[in-house]
């Protein structure tokens, strides 16, 4: 059963991550665009750890926070770089 | 023993798959960038946040357990972090403003 519930949980997670590019993709502005990767950080975060967990390997877990750390730091250097570029044009 | 832990994992899975699948309809229902923000966010959150709950009780060993614990608290700071930059931007880059033409621009409270 628990490898069941992971089998589950690793195609919910791929299903989330497809609808979130989508939105990426078509999103008619930039912040729509933001919002959806937004999401798409949090999603593949999961997915991570869910590899992670189902492999045994703990290796994948200390990916996991390094991927978290820069991610968020990777948002301030987009939103200051789309804002910068904004007011340049 | 481990048939509860294997109960309440399948009971947080379907919470966040819930919580998932709602968030997914409403970013492509809603309209304007702070709608999809507030569906986003609060599937991005929730829904993240109840699978690691459930992967947390499904976890192997005492190692990736810690692990864990410190990513599940770290990812509580960071997410709602994130959504507040991103609230930020769309207020400053002014993208809403075709569908929200009545907003007050003059509350620079934000």
């Amino acid at each position: 059963m628990s490898e069941w519930i992971l089998q589950a949980m690793l195609y919910t997670l791929t299903f989330f991550a497809v609808i979130t590019l989508v939105r990426l993709l078509i999103g008619p502005t930039a912040s729509d665009r933001l919002v959806a990767l937004n999401i798409l950080s949090a999603v593949s975060l999961a997915l991570l750890i869910l590899w992670g967990v189902s492999t045994k390997r703990t290796l994948y877990l200390d990916v996991a926070l390094v991927y978290d750390i820069f991610g968020f730091l990777g948002f301030l250097a987009i939103t200051r770089f789309l804002k910068k570029s904004k007011e340049g044009s | 023993m481990m048939i509860i832990r294997e109960v309440l994992a399948l009971i947080a899975f379907l919470i966040g798959t819930a919580f998932g699948l709602v968030g997914m309809v409403g970013l492509f229902r809603f309209k304007d960038p702070y709608s999809r923000l507030h569906a986003g966010s609060l599937c991005g959150t929730t829904a993240v946040f109840s699978y690691l709950l459930a992967l947390l009780l499904l976890s192997p060993s005492i190692a990736s357990t810690l692990r864990m614990i410190i990513l599940i608290v770290f990812f509580l700071i960071s997410a709602p972090t994130g959504s507040s930059i991103v609230a930020r931007f769309i207020w400053e880059s002014q993208d809403a403003e075709a569908h929200r033409s009545s907003m007050n621009r003059e509350d620079k409270s934000l």
